[in-house]
Parts: C-alpha cells; sequence; structure tokens
C-alpha cells in the first residue's frame, strides 16, 4: 500500500515535471520573437512552361500553340515571369511521369506547368494541364477540357487563369473578351466600327459595318448583349446589341438623345444619359417592362453613370458645381455626394467614371494642366491616384478581376488612338495589339 | 703529475654555470592560453547585402528632435541666482552702454589696443546724443555723469583691476564647497527624455535594421526575403501577414514542413496564396548552412512573419 503509494508520488512528481517541461518549453517558443519577412521589391513569380505535349504528332503545334498563348498572358499580367524556353534543361514528353524537379529548380522556376492536347476521334480536342510546385514536388492545379479545335485559344486561356488564381489568389481575368470601337480612315473621314476581341487582341470580329457612327460600347453582365450609343439618321440613340444572333434595339423610345448607357449588375436595367433642353438628366430603364424612372433632375450635365456591383450606388459624372466631377448617389436616385477633389490642380475635371467589379475603386479620366490621366479613387473620396498621364488618354474600363484597367491613348496629329492595359498599381502598362486605331474599351466579365 | 687545484676548481665551476644555463634557457616559457573569442565570419557578398540600404525606402516616422522640445524650458530660472541687472535700453543704442570709451579715445596718451576698433563709434554717439526725442532719464543721467568725470574714468578705465573688483573677488573656501554647490533641479529635462533622438529617422517598417547587425537573423532573413516572391499590386498589401513556424536541422535545411500559424488579410483566398508562396521561399532557399551550428539552440525552431508592407 504505501510503496503504492511512493509510487503514484514518484509518478506524480514526474508527470507534473514533464508537463510542465513541455509548457515551459511552448512558453519559450511562444514567447520567441518572430522573424519578420518583408520583400522590398514586386517580383513577378518565375514559372517554367514547357510546350504541351501532342498526343500525336500532328498535336504537337497546337500543343506548343497553347503554350505560348498561356507565357503571352501570364508575362503581360505582370505578376509572372515565364522563363525562356530555350533554358529548360528538361524536356517533358509525357506528363504522367513526374517531372525532375531537380532540372526546374536549377533554373530557378518555382512553378511549372505541364499539359497534352489529344485530337479525340470525334475530332474534339482534349486538353489537359498540370500545375506542379518546383520545390516540393507536390501538384497545385490540375485539370482537362474537352472542346472543338478552333476554340484551342480559349482552353489557353482558361488554363492562365487558373495558374494566375493559384500563385495571386485573385480571380482570373483571361477567358474574357473586349468590345471596342474600331477606327479606320484618315482623321477627317473616319470609319468607326464596333469590334470584339478576345482580351489580349485575338480573334477580332466587327459587329457593325462603319455606316454610322458608334462610341460607348458596354458589355452587359451575360458577356452576350452590348449596349452602345449611335449616330444614325436622327438623334443619337442608345442600342442593345445581341453578339450572338446580330440583332439590334433602339433602348427606349425617348424624344431628346439618349447615350452614356450601362447595364446595371444583374442585367435587367439600363441607365444613361437623357438630354432635355441644355441639360441631361440620368435614366433608368428596365428592359423588361421597359418603364423608364428618373434619377436626377437638376439643370446641369450628368452623365456616364456606373452601377457599384452591389447594385446599391451609382457613380456619375456632373458639371452642377462648376466643373466636371465625379458623384456618388444611392441607386434609386437621391443625394449626391461629390467624391473628386483635385488638392494639387483646383482647375481639374473628372470624367468616365468606372465602378471596379470588386468595389474598392472607382476608375476615371482626370483632365488637368493640358494633360489627361488615367486614374483611381475610392468610393469615399479618399485615396487617388493617377496611373498614367499625358497627352490624352481616356475611357478606362475594369479587367473581371478589377486588377487590371483597360484605356485608350491617342498621341494626337495624324496618327490615331491605340488600346493600353495598365494594372492597379501602375508598374505594368502595355500596349493591345489591335488591327487599326481603336477606341472606348469595354472590358466583358469573364466568359466562364 | 699534479693537477692545479684551482684550474680544476674553474672548470667544475664554469660546467656548473653552462649546465644551470643550459638546462634554464632550454625550458618553454609559461604561455597564458589565449581567449577565445566567437567570431562569426561572413563573405563580402553578405557583408554587402547585410550593409545595403534601400533606395526607395519609405520615410518613418520621424522622432521630434531635441531642438525643437527644448524650446519650451523656462530659460529664466536657469540664471535665478545670478543678480538681476536690468539692462538700460536707449535710443543711442548698446553702443553707448560703456561710456568710458569715448575719453579714451580722446586721450591719445594710453595707447590701448582696445580702442583701435573703437574710434567710429564715437561720432555716432555724438551724433545721436543731440536728437533724442524719446530721451531715457537714467541713460542721460550716465551720459552727464560721464561728460563731467572725463579724466577719471579713463584713469578708472586705464587700470586693469580696479579697486572695487578686487572687493567682489571669491576667495576659495574649501569649507564652503558644500554651500556653493548649485541646488537647484535639473531645468533642462528636456534633453534627458528617452524617446527623443539628435538625428531624425529615416528607412522603412523594417528596413534593414535586422540586417544590419551582423547575427544569423539578419542574415536568415536576408536569404528568406531573396526567394520570397507574391506580387500582390493591390493598395491594401500592408494589411496581409502570414504567421509560419519552421523547424530547422543543424545543417541548416527544413526539418519538416513548415506550419501556417495563421494568416490575415482582406481576402482570404489571397492571403492563402501568399502563404503558400512564403512556404515556397524557405523551401527554395534552404539549406541555411550560414547559420551558427554553435547557437543551434536559438535557430532550431524560428517563428517567422511575412507581410509586404515594403513592397510598393
Amino acid at each position: 500500500m504505501s510503496k503504492a503509494l511512493t509510487v503514484t508520488r514518484r509518478g506524480f512528481l514526474m508527470a507534473t515535471g514533464s508537463t510542465f517541461a513541455v509548457l515551459g518549453s511552448r512558453f519559450a517558443r511562444a514567447q520567441q520573437p518572430r522573424v519578420r519577412i518583408d520583400p522590398t521589391e514586386f517580383r513577378p513569380i518565375p514559372i517554367a512552361i514547357p510546350n504541351f505535349v501532342g498526343g500525336s504528332p500532328a498535336d504537337s503545334q497546337v500543343g506548343a500553340d497553347v503554350a505560348g498563348v498561356i507565357t503571352n498572358n501570364l508575362k503581360r499580367s505582370g505578376r509572372y515571369a515565364p522563363i525562356d524556353q530555350a533554358a529548360f534543361i528538361e524536356r517533358i514528353t509525357n506528363i504522367d511521369v513526374q517531372p525532375q524537379f531537380e532540372n526546374w529548380k536549377s533554373i530557378n522556376a518555382q512553378v511549372l506547368v505541364t499539359g497534352r492536347m489529344t485530337r479525340q476521334g470525334d475530332g474534339q480536342l482534349k486538353a489537359e494541364f498540370r500545375l506542379w510546385d518546383v520545390f516540393n514536388g507536390k501538384p497545385l492545379a490540375g485539370q482537362q477540357y474537352l472542346t472543338a479545335p478552333e476554340y484551342w485559344r480559349r482552353i489557353a486561356h482558361i488554363i492562365s487563369d487558373q495558374i494566375y488564381e493559384n500563385g495571386t489568389g485573385e480571380g482570373g481575368y483571361f477567358d474574357s473578351r473586349v468590345v471596342f470601337v474600331d477606327e479606320s480612315g484618315p482623321a477627317e473621314r473616319r470609319v468607326k466600327r464596333l469590334a470584339i476581341m478576345d482580351q489580349d487582341g485575338a480573334n477580332v470580329h466587327y459587329l457593325t459595318k462603319g455606316a454610322d457612327l458608334v462610341i460607348t460600347p458596354r458589355f452587359s453582365p451575360s458577356t452576350q448583349e452590348i449596349t452602345y450609343m449611335e449616330f444614325g439618321q436622327g438623334d443619337p440613340r442608345v442600342y442593345l446589341y445581341n453578339i450572338e444572333t446580330g440583332q439590334r434595339e433602339i433602348v427606349g423610345n425617348f424624344p431628346g438623345m439618349s447615350f452614356s448607357p450601362r447595364f446595371s449588375p444583374d442585367g435587367q436595367r439600363i441607365i444613361m444619359s437623357m438630354q432635355q433642353g441644355g441639360n441631361s438628366n440620368l435614366f433608368v430603364m428596365d428592359l423588361r417592362s421597359k418603364s423608364t424612372t428618373r434619377l436626377t433632375d437638376t439643370p446641369a450635365i450628368d452623365t456616364s453613370p456606373s452601377y457599384s456591383p452591389d447594385g446599391s450606388q451609382i457613380c456619375f459624372e456632373s458639371d452642377r458645381g462648376g466643373r466636371p466631377q465625379i458623384y456618388v448617389m444611392p441607386a434609386a436616385g437621391g443625394a449626391a455626394q461629390r467624391i473628386s477633389f483635385s488638392k494639387d490642380d483646383p482647375n481639374a475635371s473628372y470624367s468616365t467614371p468606372v465602378w471596379s467589379p470588386r468595389g474598392d475603386y472607382i476608375a476615371f479620366t482626370r483632365q488637368g494642366g493640358g494633360q489627361f490621366a488615367i486614374g483611381l479613387i475610392k468610393p469615399d473620396g479618399s485615396g487617388e491616384r493617377l496611373l498614367t498621364s499625358g497627352f490624352h488618354n481616356e475611357g478606362p474600363t475594369f479587367a473581371p478581376n478589377g486588377s487590371y484597367l483597360m484605356f485608350f491613348r491617342d498621341p494626337g496629329g495624324a496618327s490615331g488612338p491605340s488600346l493600353f492595359t495598365i494594372d492597379i498599381s501602375g508598374r505594368t502598362e502595355l500596349k493591345v495589339p489591335t488591327p487599326g486605331f481603336a477606341s472606348d474599351p469595354a472590358w466583358s466579365p469573364l466568359l466562364s | 703529475m699534479k693537477v692545479d687545484k684551482t684550474l680544476v676548481a674553474s672548470v667544475a665551476l664554469h660546467v656548473l654555470v653552462l649546465g644551470w644555463a643550459m638546462i634554464s634557457f632550454s625550458a618553454r616559457s609559461y604561455e597564458a592560453p589565449p581567449e577565445s573569442l566567437a567570431v562569426d565570419v561572413i563573405s563580402a557578398d553578405q557583408l554587402a547585402k547585410i550593409t545595403a540600404g534601400i533606395k526607395n525606402g519609405e520615410k518613418d516616422k520621424p522622432k521630434p528632435l531635441v531642438e525643437k522640445v527644448a524650446d519650451a524650458t523656462p530659460v529664466d530660472e536657469a540664471v535665478g541666482k545670478i543678480t538681476k541687472k536690468e539692462a538700460i535700453v536707449t535710443d543711442a543704442g548698446p553702443d553707448q552702454t560703456p561710456p568710458v570709451e569715448k575719453p579714451l579715445e580722446k586721450k591719445p596718451d594710453p595707447p590701448k589696443p582696445v580702442t583701435d576698433s573703437k574710434p567710429q563709434e564715437e561720432p555716432k554717439t555724438v551724433e545721436k546724443k543731440p536728437d533724442p526725442s524719446k530721451v531715457d532719464p537714467i541713460a542721460e543721467a550716465l551720459k552727464s555723469e560721464a561728460a563731467k568725470k572725463p579724466v577719471p574714468k579713463p584713469q578708472a578705465k586705464a587700470a586693469p583691476p580696479p579697486p572695487p573688483v578686487k572687493k567682489h573677488e571669491y576667495k576659495f573656501d574649501a569649507e564652503s564647497i558644500a554651500a556653493n554647490l548649485d541646488k537647484r533641479d535639473p531645468t533642462r529635462q528636456s534633453i534627458t527624455g528617452t524617446t527623443l533622438n539628435a538625428s531624425a529617422s529615416l528607412g522603412t517598417h523594417s528596413g534593414n535594421a535586422d540586417a544590419i547587425v551582423a547575427t544569423w537573423k539578419g542574415a536568415f532573413v536576408a536569404a528568406v526575403r531573396r526567394c520570397f516572391s507574391f506580387p500582390y499590386n493591390g493598395q491594401d498589401s500592408d494589411q496581409f501577414e502570414v504567421d509560419m513556424d519552421i523547424q530547422l536541422r543543424r545543417d541548416g535545411s527544413v526539418a519538416s514542413e513548415p506550419v501556417i500559424v495563421a494568416v490575415r488579410g482582406p481576402s482570404r483566398t489571397v492571403a492563402d496564396a501568399m502563404a503558400a508562396s512564403a512556404k515556397r521561399a524557405v523551401e527554395q532557399c534552404q539549406a541555411y548552412a550560414f547559420l551558427p551550428k554553435e547557437q543551434y539552440d536559438t535557430w532550431k525552431y524560428i517563428p517567422m512573419t511575412f507581410g509586404l508592407k515594403d513592397m510598393l
């Protein structure tokens, strides 16, 4: 009995001691200050994208083309740094075999993309890809798609989005399109046609023939319809155009000029400006009931309305205070609050506001000091930043993920406008290849 | 054969002395064992990285300088014990305060070197006398007195040690030291504050502060930072943080998969991607062979926080 008691005591002491020892070591760890790591520079992620393997020799070309589109997409994003294929040590011949990661570590690749394109018996194209973490040898993502061979480019955009999302944690934007105004001919007789293309400038299709002048095209959330303003025989009118069917119709039948249309986030309404005498006010039209509601009633020019992503607010441009400035008000109308106040140039004016799909910023065109700048401002009026400025920059439109903007830049003179993309930090600015001059871009939501 | 005893004694003595010398000189002198000093050996490359500054470093909140704070200190108290002598303010200005100099100038006899710089002052004072629109009575009294007694004053000045000065001469008394000590409380406390700094601080939130000290921690931060790339372009980047714990082997390699303890930020998906990037960076940059093995206990477990504060 006493022995048992002695053992128990010893056991108790040992258990207590070991418990305190464990707790002590954990406490000591908890007390150890954390080593802080902050990168001092913005560095894109090094990525290796070898050509996708061809399921048959005939598929090798499409495999190389897909890898090329992915490389171009990620490089243009500024967030990835694709490694030159000439530096590759290993040649991927079978994606079912795990790559030799040492070969990819040695060229400092952090992630590796492997893929295969195979033409199926029914004529369809099968695309498979894998995303690898080079340093721990684990797969990060993998997917396969089946599509018609002519849509190989779209497959490349979808794979690009998956890679982008995996590395950045943000939504992708590569599988999207841009509608814009294609301009051709001499400056005094410029032909303006509505055109649509992939976000990287490929697959350009013309939607109108150029007989009438078209401006301010805008995508519907479904990406199947476009609303725009056209100068026809009578007053300029807002039109609705179905991309798939080619049908178009006038939005409403109003006595005066209507312009600056834009869809609501749910696609059920179109908000626009309507001219009444020397003034213009904002109206919203329900596309189903065709009923129209007035949102502003001021002796000023209210135009360029844009919904917040949740549809609860509207930002627009108004000269009610003298110069054109940006205002925010409830979507159903009401008191508008001015948010643009230039600190460095009291004579600056703000126009073409557009709300980010993320909701965090409103992009604008600022005119002042003989320069047109593209900038961002928070919806409460704080944090204004100019991303780029020059002779003439105008018409910003957000990418579906809210991290990039597209706008047009006109150098003036005999030349014409071109499209550019810039990321919201202003670091990466790139020209978008178009067949001719191009202006008034509008970025679609993601296609899938 | 008779042996010379003295010769024998001399030989024996020489042998004895030489033998002693050989033994004693051949013995190794005592050498104190050198004291061991811990030395961190770093390469030129590491030194360059450690001492490198950041060109585009954000300016931190500058600490207040002492000079600005010191303005508020009461100056009057500092001279409180000195007998207060009110300054005589006249229209003639401070030039007239030593009235004795005037007669000194006029008198050619005592050549004083001091007077060389003063001749121009005399006409000034004379000229200013006749136009006293606002005449100070005290100044006038002094001037008239000086005019009445032109001779004795220069004499008094000419004699360097005037008698009254001698009266006030301080006589050292060792016993009165305690009485002479200044018992006032220190009034210029502003310079004793711990938060004040004589130089404004520049730099970034973290900058190279850790790295400037050549410790293993600085070298470790520099190494991991080299591999950590998370190109986030939002303006809220400073709100993203990842806490990660790592365990290292004695050779500096990562002993087990890094453990993500916490992620913070406005977007969970972005924070998770950042955590994956941080993990990748730690694995990519191993092994951290430069870590001092004799201090293994201090770095076998390293809690880390990854942020994006200085990226923009």
